[in-house]
């Protein structure tokens, strides 16, 4: 099987946020929740402005899982990191530990009371049936068990963001390099899915 | 109180960056103004490099996004080492290493092999017995309020202790043998158990504090007390002390005063996610209530050995408020002594009283 990733490209990132409406679209995500955000640095300096757009990156070896207190996280066999609402104590954890801010919470109750918490899922649904109701209203749309890819990538005007296998966006993105000659940095790779080294490392070397 | 509450966690983040090399490692953000000039500049000298935005992104810095939250603008969480880490990674990473590694191990296998020091010397000495034959005279030891106190904050402290070390280990424990559904059930009331017996805890904790301190002001005989302790238990011979021996007065201080109110500070912080603080507060926080935690029931197991089954008699004075003369001579002798020569007769309970 495939595994699973996403890819932005800060060179063709516009900053439009239609992965961010994509997504809360797609999924009905709940109110105060957003899966993926668009982050601007150096925002309105000509010349100097890159954008991003982040979400869940599937991490190999993923933070949340590790520190999940009733261990809710589980891994599918695309490499999809996915939880189970119905075992989840929304405690937070996850949230401390991830490094790209992904989990979420719905306010539960007074005094900021955690409710259970959401993520981007890959588009992929969570533990239970396929393309069921609860499905749905637990986790969004299974679109990967309708033969599709993540609503965000897809709906991205630029190209900019691409999610699917990894070795499939890996030679896109590599074959953009080439032919513009810059921007080889993917950015999150290397803490998502590289040998636990901080920041952005090129996919593959020669090729 | 929102203001007062934002203060207090700047103290606590203040007093957690003081923690050497906790907060060390974090890598200083450049002000948006240089690195932006920089990159620009970049963009003209070497048309492509974008290092100086990496850079920027890499330590942590906030940016703008049009998602309205906390840290949304974030990209990454900066870079953190905690005590003892080889390499430096996301603050994140490095608090997930942290609790799962050092935390979870050393402080699991020291609680497990604390139990079992108490107990085989239970099995081996047994309980600190009364040497004479009780009098059947009592005399008063805890008021009510004292005792009230103390057992708020004894059962409230044994809920929170009970369900902290199933978040902690329950996944090691529990979970194998209960399996998934349950131990979500179980560990959901932990939470909450967890989550609102803690302000109960705190304010019994703040009268037993107030009600307390007088009595375990340090000493002279303190530091002998601690020098023959250890013979106090082997062959059963005390060294006089006050109302407070210097162990109970060491529990006090370092128990009851610091821990549990490091106990309370950081779990008030993480307690309302909805103040201000962000995720390495909350991570170093954790650190620091979870090693406190450790601590301080490896302290309540000791307590609650000597206050029940390790001596005889102490889980009664408690409980009634009332000890035998016997007790309170062999035990507390100094203290014994001023009650019995009246200077301390408000507290005497001047009249004998029949034990139930």
């Amino acid at each position: 099987m495939a595994r699973m990733k996403f890819l932005v490209d800060a060179e063709r990132c516009i900053e439009c946020n239609g992965c961010v409406t994509a997504c809360k679209n797609e999924n009905e995500v709940p109110w105060g929740v957003n899966r993926r955000r668009v982050v601007t640095v150096n925002d309105g300096v000509v010349g100097a402005e890159k954008s991003i757009s982040v979400a869940c990156m599937h991490c190999s070896d993923a933070p949340c899982m590790a520190v999940c207190p009733v261990d809710c996280f589980y891994r599918t066999e695309d490499g999809v990191v996915l939880h189970d609402k119905d075992l989840c104590i929304g405690c937070g954890y996850c949230f401390y530990a991830c490094p790209f801010g992904a989990p979420q919470f719905p306010q539960a109750g007074a005094f900021g009371l955690r409710g259970k918490m959401d993520k981007c899922t890959f588009c992929a649904g969570g533990p239970e049936k396929d393309r069921s109701e609860s499905e749905f209203k637990k986790y969004g749309r299974n679109r990967l068990a309708e033969g599709k890819l993540p609503a965000c990538a897809e709906m991205c005007s630029t190209k900019a963001l691409l999610g699917g296998d990894g070795d499939v966006v890996a030679d896109i993105y590599r074959e953009r390099v080439v032919r513009r000659g810059k921007g080889s940095e993917v950015w999150g790779w290397g803490t998502a899915y590289g040998p636990g080294k901080a920041g952005g490392q090129p996919p593959a070397k020669g090729a | 109180m929102h203001i007062r509450f934002r203060f207090a966690i700047r103290l606590a983040t203040f007093a957690a960056a003081l923690l050497p090399g906790l907060a060390a490692a974090q890598a200083q953000p450049a002000s948006p103004a240089t690195q932006a000039d920089e990159q620009r500049q970049r963009g003209v000298d070497q048309p492509g490099n974008n290092a100086p935005v990496w850079r920027d992104v890499r330590s942590g810095s906030e940016n703008y996004t049009s998602i309205h939250g906390r840290e949304t603008g974030v990209l990454i969480q900066p870079q953190a080492r905690f005590p003892g880490q080889a390499n430096i990674s996301t603050a994140g990473e490095a608090w997930r290493n942290f609790r799962n590694g050092p935390i979870t191990f050393y402080g699991g296998w020291v609680l497990v092999l604390a139990t079992l020091a108490i107990a085989a010397f239970y099995f081996a000495k047994g309980p600190l017995k009364l040497h004479e034959k009780p009098t059947g005279r009592l005399v008063e030891r805890f008021s009510l309020l004292e005792r009230w106190a103390h057992w708020t904050v004894a059962i409230s402290f044994v809920v929170l202790a009970l369900t902290g070390l199933s978040i902690l280990f329950g996944k090691y424990v529990l979970l194998p043998i209960l399996g998934y559904t349950l131990f979500a059930w179980l560990l959901t009331l932990c939470k909450y158990a967890h989550n609102f017996i803690a302000p109960l805890f705190i304010a019994g904790l703040l009268v037993m504090i107030v009600v307390y301190i007088r009595d375990n002001l340090p000493e002279k005989g303190d530091l002998a007390w601690f020098r023959g302790a250890f013979a106090m238990f082997w062959s059963g011979k005390h060294v006089p002390s006050g109302r407070f021996n210097a162990g109970e007065k060491a529990y006090f201080w370092i128990g009851v005063v610091a821990l549990c109110i490091t106990l309370s500070v950081t779990g008030v912080i993480m307690l309302f996610p909805n103040l201000d603080q962000v995720r390495t507060t909350m991570q170093q926080t954790n650190v620091i209530h979870s090693i406190s935690a450790i601590v301080m029931t490896l302290f309540a197991l000791g307590h609650i050995y000597v206050g029940t089954i390790g001596v005889e008699g102490a889980y009664q004075n408690m409980r009634e408020g009332v000890t035998d003369e016997t007790w309170a001579k062999e035990h507390h002798e100094l203290w014994y002594n001023d009650v019995k020569s009246g200077k301390l007769a408000a507290k005497s309970g001047a009249t004998p009283q029949v034990q139930h």
